[in-house]
């Protein structure tokens, strides 16, 4: 009879220590790792009942002591994937804003040199010569346009009609 | 003739009947026998479920959840096609299929081999299973490496 209840308790010690092997690979892959939290739970709760049984038959322990450490161990990497994927989820979600202000700085940077820059297009055909010339007096080139604009304005949006 | 075929039938009860009794009182066997029918069952994974039909029943959580691909997705891709010979894609997949694959199957001959030299070397069982700790514990860092060092970049 007693020896029945000494098989009992090594046999939970067993089923504790292969839970837990189990659930230490489980929990080193990123894709199962929240999933090892269960079996985790399971051989914890396996190892303690069998380290208490074998405790009070006074039979011997260390499998069901192993399969608890390793359970614990296995179900604390299991929750450190909990941190990992909220870290990530937060620099995804700060990822997109990153790209943008990345973007907008790329856009005024280039608008910045352009206006600022001296633009010369020299084209020589057949002897003749023709240069522009811009200068970044950019007050001066909004000026004209609006001047150029007023000016046209009422010619070009007349529309003469014979009768 | 027929009291020799008795007697042979009796020897082989008793056989059995004395590794049942091993078996029983032996913790190390029980772990190895279920560790390579787990390991079995992983390749029996593999092997139904196909990369074309793309059937997989698990899905990767942590890309569910974080909207990225982690270090380990495609890996069951990967290990039915390594099942199925096509390495070169088997690589596309996961660059780390075969390392992982390559240490299940290496644990499921270990495992074989472990009981055996177990069941044959009583003598030496301590000792062979503190090798086997060591040598499984130091082969599973080796091929995790990569994973553990994905987890623990974040935390």
């Amino acid at each position: 009879m007693e020896e029945v209840k000494n098989n009992s308790g090594q046999n939970l010690g067993i089923a504790a220590l292969i839970t837990a092997i189990l659930t230490f690979v489980l929990a080193v892959i990123p894709c199962v790792g929240l999933i090892a939290i269960i079996p985790g739970i399971v051989a914890i709760v396996l190892g303690s009942v069998a380290l208490s049984q074998a405790n009070r038959d006074n039979s011997p322990h260390g499998v069901a002591l192993a399969g608890l450490i390793i359970g614990i161990i296995a179900i604390m990497i299991s929750f450190s994937q909990i941190f990992v994927a909220r870290k990530i989820a937060n620099h995804a979600d700060k990822w997109p804003k990153q790209i943008e202000n990345i973007v907008n700085d790329v856009q005024d940077n280039v608008m910045k040199d352009l206006e600022d820059a001296n633009i010369s297009i020299k084209v020589e055909s057949n002897g003749d010569t023709v240069k522009i010339v811009t200068t970044p007096d950019k007050r001066n080139k909004e000026q004209t346009l609006e001047d150029l604009e007023k000016g046209n304005s009422t010619v070009n949006d007349t529309v003469k009609v014979k009768k | 003739m027929k009291k020799e075929t008795v007697q042979s039938m009796t020897l082989l009860k008793l056989k059995n009947s004395v590794a049942q009794i091993k078996l029983r009182n032996e913790p190390y066997l029980k772990i190895n026998i279920v560790l390579a029918g787990v390991i079995l069952l992983i390749m029996a994974y593999s092997g139904i479920f196909s990369p074309e039909k793309d059937n997989y029943p698990v899905v990767c959580i942590h890309e569910k959840i974080t909207g990225e691909p982690c270090v380990s997705c495609g890996i069951s891709h990967s290990f039915s096609l390594i099942l199925r010979g096509r390495v070169d894609e088997a690589y596309q997949w996961n660059r780390y299929g075969m390392r992982v694959f390559l240490f299940f199957a290496g644990q499921l001959i270990l495992r074989i081999i472990f009981s055996f030299l177990y069941s044959r070397y009583t003598t030496t069982s301590k000792q062979l299973i503190l090798f086997d700790i060591v040598g499984s514990s130091v082969l599973f860092l080796v091929t995790f490496m990569p994973f553990l060092t994905y987890i623990f970049k974040y935390c």
